[in-house]
């Protein structure tokens, strides 16, 4: 006689009892499912943003780029960028090498001067690595050998410049002095952040290094790798590879650098936490509810297991396993639901409000996170069984006389 | 008859609460249940039979008074001891057969053997024999709900001899079936009591039953008014 059979009887047998606790269960793990799912996205979505950024999966630079600010433009700049590029290229794990230029400058259109943050980047590797030549929403991205610059749209605002008109850039070189360059508008990109739109300004990197008057010069090597992407390893054989050449390049993974994808995602989990947190405690009142109806209705029968000598842990064990097999079940249930759940929603189209920060908002997607499908089984089964095990336990402990006697 | 007890009551006394008052279920009860006994319990409601009944199989523990199981007071034992001399050495008839509606027949029938840790073939064997004979062997596959009283009534005797106890107290065993039914019920226990030599207690006002016992003891207001040897 198996135990796990007479238990699933148990379940079909009681089937209105059953049917109320699974569709708690059901409903549970839907809403684990369906917010794990979003959340997965979630961090998926923000990683995937934050590398394509322009932060790659790595970034080389003078150990000194990661912990202290320059007094002067370029003071930690990494030297021979074209070796390092090279070298770096050549890494079957490397898809894309990115050398920037970070600087600060005045850019004046006729009367209007505003100070920007300047990007000086190699414009077919950024269409490779990043998403900035792709948020260019008027005109076009860079062309190498040319003179010209993509603008934030805060920025082309606070211009008033269009596409097509000439600007002159004012920078200050490593060795303080002024220099200018004009150049022509580009494209106007729809840079995500608002502040960063407002002072943003991208140029191809011959054109910066011009402007700051170096050559061969970067403030670091943005590098993004192919996925699935093996950040640590890779970054550690890469500089490797770089050491004999400097001893001043260190290497930086993307988790390390982006402050904000760290905070965005503590923030989430807290949320989500704290509404997984709630959302077991109702289901565990709810089932602890039908249990307790399910073992007041079947006294007797625990009455008669006792006196042919049933030991207490044999009847809890009895309907905790009736309650794993109906956890089991409906999580099974609620696994398809969510799944027909997801692929509505997903086919909605349905645009989110902009995150913290951005200035777009994004389409809902549900992703299938079979963690969360796991975890959400795992937690209603668990809550079902915790559900069960203490009415079954007073239920079995009770005198045998009063079992017995029950109507 | 063996004079051998297999379970003793000495000075049993029980009180149960009622609202504020408490009623004395039973007072100064002592009893031998001898091997092959088949004991009758005899009184009007309320006399205290299945309170004697309970005690005597373990059901219930007494205020005062000791019952002894080879010698052994039962109050010394743990539950968990307790539970085990119930699967062991005692069976059960109740008055409303009390059968696992989950199980069949024969599952019904094997399932004290279940909490004995028995191998699946001995279960099946020992089933199969008990529902021969009780007459339902043809009823092995079969759900109680679609068996008569007096059918159920049958394995629920079956079930109490699952682990050949040594003695099976029966609770009013014919209330509920007719009096044809409860004639062949009381030829079979009779049957299994002088063939397998099992002990049979039985707690009854039907007076059907009393004139088949092999002892009367009567019971009134809770006391042994009388106790043939």
């Amino acid at each position: 006689m198996k135990h796990w059979v007479i238990a699933w009887r148990n379940v079909v047998r009681n089937r209105r009892r059953s049917l109320l606790s699974g569709g708690i269960v059901v409903f549970g793990f839907t809403s684990f499912a369906l917010a794990g799912g979003f959340m997965a996205q979630s961090f998926h979505g923000l990683r995937d943003s934050t590398i394509r950024s322009g932060l790659g999966h790595l970034q080389f630079a003078h150990p000194s780029t990661f912990d202290q600010s320059e007094d002067a433009t370029l003071e930690h700049g990494l030297t021979n960028t074209d070796v390092i590029g090279a070298i770096l290229a050549k890494d079957p794990a490397v898809a894309v090498v990115m050398p920037r230029i970070e600087f600060f400058g005045l850019v004046t259109a006729g009367a209007r001067s505003v100070p920007f943050m300047g990007l000086g980047v190699d414009p077919a590797a950024e269409a490779l690595g990043s998403d900035i030549p792709a948020s260019v929403g008027q005109g076009r991205w860079l062309t190498s050998g040319q003179r010209e610059v993509v603008l934030g749209r805060g920025l082309a605002q606070h211009l008033n410049a269009k596409v097509g008109d000439t600007l002159t850039l004012l920078a200050t070189t490593p060795e303080g002095v002024l220099n200018a360059i004009d150049a022509n508008v580009a494209g106007i990109a729809d840079v995500l952040v608002k502040e960063l739109s407002d002072r943003y300004l991208a140029t191809t990197l011959p054109l910066a290094q011009e402007l700051l008057n170096v050559s061969n010069v970067a403030s670091k090597i943005s590098v993004g790798l192919h996925e699935p992407a093996d950040e640590t390893n890779s970054g550690q054989r890469l500089l490797a590879r770089l050491l004999p050449l400097s001893s001043d390049i260190s290497v930086k993974r993307w988790d390390e650098l982006a402050v904000f994808y760290a905070q965005v995602k503590m923030l989430y989990i807290g949320i989500f936490g704290f509404m997984g947190a709630i959302l077991m405690v109702v289901v565990f009142l709810a089932a602890i509810n039908t249990t307790l109806m399910t073992v007041t209705e079947r006294t007797r029968e625990i009455g008669t297991l006792r006196a042919m000598g049933a030991r207490t842990d044999v009847v809890v064990k009895n309907f905790v396993s009736e309650a794993i097999l109906l956890g089991l079940a409906a999580s099974g249930a609620g696994a398809l639901l969510s799944i027909a759940i997801s692929l509505a929603l997903n086919a909605t189209g349905i645009v989110l409000p902009p995150p913290p920060g951005s200035t777009h908002g994004f389409p809902i997607h549900i992703q299938f996170f079979p963690a969360s499908y796991l975890a959400a089984t795992l937690a209603m089964t668990v809550t079902l069984a915790v559900a069960a095990y203490f009415p079954a336990r007073r239920a079995a402990r009770a005198p045998i006389v009063t079992s017995l006697a029950h109507v | 008859m063996n004079h051998t007890p297999i379970v003793s009551a000495r000075g049993l006394s029980r009180r149960y609460p009622l609202g504020k008052a408490t009623v004395a279920a039973l007072t100064e009860a002592d009893l031998d249940v001898l091997q092959t006994d088949f004991l009758v319990l005899q009184g009007p409601s309320g006399s205290g039979k299945t309170t004697l009944i309970n005690l005597l199989g373990l059901l219930d523990s007494p205020d005062t008074g000791s019952i002894l199981l080879d010698g052994v007071n039962a109050a010394s034992l743990s539950d968990d001891a307790r539970t085990d001399a119930r699967r062991d050495r005692f069976g059960f008839i109740f008055q409303n057969f009390n059968l696992i509606p989950v199980l069949t027949t024969a599952e019904n029938v094997a399932y004290p053997m279940v909490l004995k840790h028995a191998t699946a073939d001995a279960m099946h064997k020992r089933a199969q024999e008990l529902l021969a004979a009780v007459g339902l062997s043809d009823k092995a596959g079969v759900r109680p709900d679609l068996l008569s009283g007096g059918q159920r009534q049958r394995v629920a005797i079956a079930r109490a001899l699952a682990n050949a106890p040594g003695v099976i107290f029966a609770d009013e065993p014919t209330a509920n079936l007719d009096t044809h039914t409860a004639d062949t019920i009381l030829d079979l226990m009779q049957q299994l009591n002088r063939e397998r030599g099992v002990a049979f207690v039985i707690a009854t006002h039907d007076p059907r039953v009393i004139t088949r016992a092999g002892r009367v003891v009567t019971l009134r207001d809770g006391r042994i008014m009388e106790t043939p040897t």
